[in-house]
């Protein structure tokens, strides 16, 4: 949107206001009896809703809600691809992710970062596995994910949305890919992470500011019924073990959410069929 | 520049070169496996390699042409080659400027009529820029096409000029650019002595125009025998090596 | 990425060699290709690098500039990954044909330093909110000969290990503001400390088996990858999967293992090579460069 900066005249930088407040909240973000902040166990994921065919003019959509975060998919084509050089044997897809401009703490750009140009891709190289490309050659399939809140974990919330969107399209699959990502705090691990849980370098407030304790993230897409994991991404300090057990744990919640999914697609299908 | 003598009263240049003394001049030729041929340049501290391609089919939206080849090239530096950064590699005007004198100069020297409906990409790559980014970019793109054995006329030597303090200079550096005297930047093929790009900045006097151009044309023939040398010592390696097996 | 064609009978004899832990080039499947490494090679930066991975070619250049700090942490430095790739590894890459590879090498390399054990990022803070060193690490991709990440981490380690800071003192002047005084003698310097920081080390899936170091022409036979970040004690600081296949769970783990044994033999050699040209640039060696 154009601005008048002539006669409107603004700062030229401007500082969101959490990082002046000096509000914390005293709560930590696990308390003695091991509850999380929004009183969930460390190894519970949020309550998740997920609704197929959320919009009527896309071929497939998906909408997900897992507390705070809200995603939205939407799926088109496979079109034709018009320029021969672009000709290939198996199908073609692109995804294009996008944080909405409201959806975080600090206002996201209209145009595309490289944030979300990295996570398209790895959304990409998540749900590509599951499709069955040969399926459309010479076409291409495009994907477009939009997070209307992020509430944290939104790639995972992205991954799973995508891939029952695709579904929803009538696109032959191998499988549905789930999402799941993982917070590592010190000894503690968390699944499913809140926005609070994922930029807290430690599990109490007093110790802030030290670097001690190692921190990790990371998220897994899988897919459930071949048991194939089709993208890692981690970042952050892990020991081999503490890897291993983080996967493990990511893996166990993502077999957890398979039958709300499959839920979900039966009952779009039914849906479809009374229309 | 205040306090910055460009000459000596010994008759020195800034970095003790005598006003008719080209930079060291080190080069070598098939630097890497994947093009069709490379080379790598170092005068004084401007460092470029240059990697060749083709000739080979059309490539994008390039319209090919029915009498001759299409020559293409790309003139990029390395973020980090200047003093201060640079933000991007290529893409702004000076390097696409550079871009299109490269691909001019080269276009008169290659025997483009041999190659109807094909195209030759020769990429440049400033490493470290030290003044002189496109005679060095010319001398490194040539030894790069000869790599590749794509037949030309001649030779492409290039090599710049100035004027300062009433003294023509050769193959001046960054400092010597940037002191706000003309700059003659000259093209030839050495052996026939044809002039196939000439371009010169800021003002300079009529008559000292012929002392300069006659320094820079000296400059490029001294560049050629280098460049002769390294040619000649490679084919010299390859040859021996094929009668080893 | 640069794509080749191979036949069908070459993908089975690299799959069958691989099964046999004998690749293609006589190496078992944990072994890396030689490796050349250079530091000090481009002068205008405050610190470079040049890895050549049998054929793949990068040159890093590390270049510090003072900056502001980001708001949630005013009291540290920060780096900034830029990957260029030249067009004269593949004509594929001219224009802004690279971009998408240069994007994943930026991205996964951020993820590996962004972690406080790793680079000691407070150490690059000058002032708290003020300012701060931002090190731009620019690299630059000659050639591709397969195995890019690993050629790229290594030549940004040893890059930053190479990197010569000059010393900033902070004074307050009579009207009560702070003032900067940067040294001018080159040998006042301040380097980083590199010895926690990670290299990164590729594990191709090929058949059933995983290889380190694919060539091209392996890399081709491969569907999926796992990148692992280690650093020498063995810690993980990022891993990520590409390409268009997916991965056993079990086969992960044993990647993982695989990615941690190779990661710390390979920073201990690197470490080891880095003292050695740290000697060697103290008694004025002569650059190679290109030349040789």
């Amino acid at each position: 949107m154009p601005v008048d900066n002539r006669r409107l005249w603004t700062p030229e930088e401007t500082i969101p206001p959490e990082f002046i407040t000096k509000y914390r909240p005293t709560t930590e973000l696990v308390n003695q009896n091991g509850k999380r902040r929004d009183g969930r166990e460390a190894n519970q994921h949020r309550p998740t809703y997920l609704k197929a065919g959320a919009i009527s003019q896309a071929k497939g959509s998906a909408y997900i809600e897992m507390a705070d975060t809200k995603v939205i998919a939407a799926v088109y084509g496979p079109r034709e691809v018009m320029k021969r050089e672009d000709f290939t044997m198996s199908g073609q897809v692109k995804c294009v992710f996008k944080f909405a401009t409201f959806s975080c703490k600090t206002r996201q750009k209209h145009i595309e970062d490289d944030r979300e140009k990295e996570l398209s891709m790895t959304i990409l190289e998540a749900l590509k596995p599951a499709i069955r490309l040969d399926k459309f050659p010479k076409a291409r399939l495009e994907i477009f994910i939009t997070v209307l809140q992020d509430g944290g974990s939104a790639l995972a919330a992205a991954i799973t949305c995508g891939s029952v969107a695709v579904a929803d399209a009538g696109m032959e699959m191998y499988d549905v890919v789930i999402g799941c990502s993982l917070r590592q705090i010190g000894e503690r691990s968390l699944i499913d992470p809140t926005t609070d849980e994922e930029s807290h370098r430690s599990l109490s407030q007093s110790d802030e500011k030290s670097n001690e304790t190692s921190q990790a993230m990371m998220t897994v897409a899988l897919m459930p019924s071949i048991n194939q994991v089709s993208s890692i991404i981690q970042k952050g300090e892990l020991s081999i073990d503490g890897a291993k057990q983080a996967l493990k744990q990511c893996l166990d919640t993502a077999r957890k959410l398979h039958p709300v999914i499959k839920q979900c697609l039966n009952k779009a299908v039914e849906a479809k069929l009374k229309r | 520049m205040a306090g910055m003598e460009l000459l000596s009263d010994q008759g020195f240049r800034i970095d003790g070169r005598k006003p008719c003394e080209l930079r060291r001049i080190q080069s070598k030729l098939g630097v890497f496996g994947k093009p069709d041929g490379s080379a790598y340049v170092e005068q004084g501290n401007t460092k470029v390699l240059a990697a060749v391609y083709g000739p080979h089919e059309p490539r994008g939206n390039i319209v090919k042409l029915q009498d001759k080849v299409v020559i293409n090239c790309q003139f990029s530096m390395a973020t980090f080659s200047t003093g201060e950064r640079k933000r991007r590699p290529r893409g702004d005007r000076k390097s696409m400027e550079l871009s299109m004198h490269l691909q001019q100069t080269f276009e008169a020297a290659i025997m483009t009529e041999l190659y109807p409906q094909s195209q030759i990409d020769i990429y440049v790559e400033v490493l470290q820029s030290d003044g002189g980014n496109y005679c060095t970019s010319v001398n490194a793109a040539t030894l790069a096409l000869i790599d590749a054995g794509i037949p030309m006329k001649d030779y492409v030597c290039a090599c710049s000029a100035s004027y300062l303090d009433d003294t023509p200079m050769v193959d001046i550096n960054y400092l010597e650019e940037s002191s706000g005297g003309t700059e003659l930047i000259v093209s030839i093929l050495p052996k026939s002595e044809q002039i196939v790009f000439l371009s010169s900045n800021s003002r300079l006097h009529e008559d000292c125009l012929n002392k300069v151009l006659d320094m820079a044309i000296k400059g490029c023939k001294d560049v050629y025998l280098c460049l002769d040398e390294t040619v000649r010592e490679h084919m010299t390696q390859v040859s021996a090596s094929f009668s080893a097996d | 990425m640069a794509e080749i064609l191979m036949s069908e009978a070459e993908r089975t004899f690299i799959l069958h060699g691989i099964q046999d832990n004998v690749r293609s080039d006589g190496r078992g499947c944990e072994d890396y290709r030689p490796i050349e490494l250079e530091t000090e090679v481009v002068s205008n930066a405050n610190g470079s690098a040049r890895v050549r991975l049998a054929n793949s070619d990068v040159l890093v250049g590390v270049k510090g500039e003072l900056g502001k700090p980001s708001l949630d942490t005013p009291e540290h430095g920060r780096l900034e990954f830029f990957v260029d790739c030249s067009a004269n590894a593949t004509p594929d890459f001219e224009g802004r044909g690279g971009e998408d590879l240069a994007l994943e090498i930026s991205s996964m390399l951020a993820r590996a330093y962004d972690c406080p054990s790793c680079l000691d990022t407070q150490a690059l803070g000058i002032i708290k909110r003020e300012q701060c060193w931002v090190l731009y690490v620019d690299i630059l991709i000659l050639e591709c000969g397969g195995n890019l990440f690993d050629a790229v981490a290594i030549a940004v380690k040893a890059a930053l290990g190479n990197t010569k800071l000059p010393v900033i003192t902070v004074r307050k002047d009579e009207n009560d503001e702070t003032e900067l005084e940067i040294s001018d003698d080159p040998y006042d310097c301040e380097r980083i400390k590199i010895l926690n920081a990670p290299c990164i080390v590729t594990l191709s899936k090929v058949g059933n088996q995983h290889i380190v170091d694919a060539s091209l022409q392996e890399e081709s036979c491969c569907l999926s990858r796992l990148m692992v970040a280690v650093t020498e004690n063995g810690t993980i600081t990022a891993s990520k999967t590409s390409g268009s296949g997916s991965l056993n769970p079990e086969s992960i783990i044993d990647m993982l293992e695989s990615g941690k044994r190779a990661g710390t033999l390979l920073n201990k050699t690197l470490h080891a090579k880095l003292l050695e040209e740290e000697v060697k640039v103290g008694t004025k060696k002569k650059t190679m460069g290109f030349l040789t």
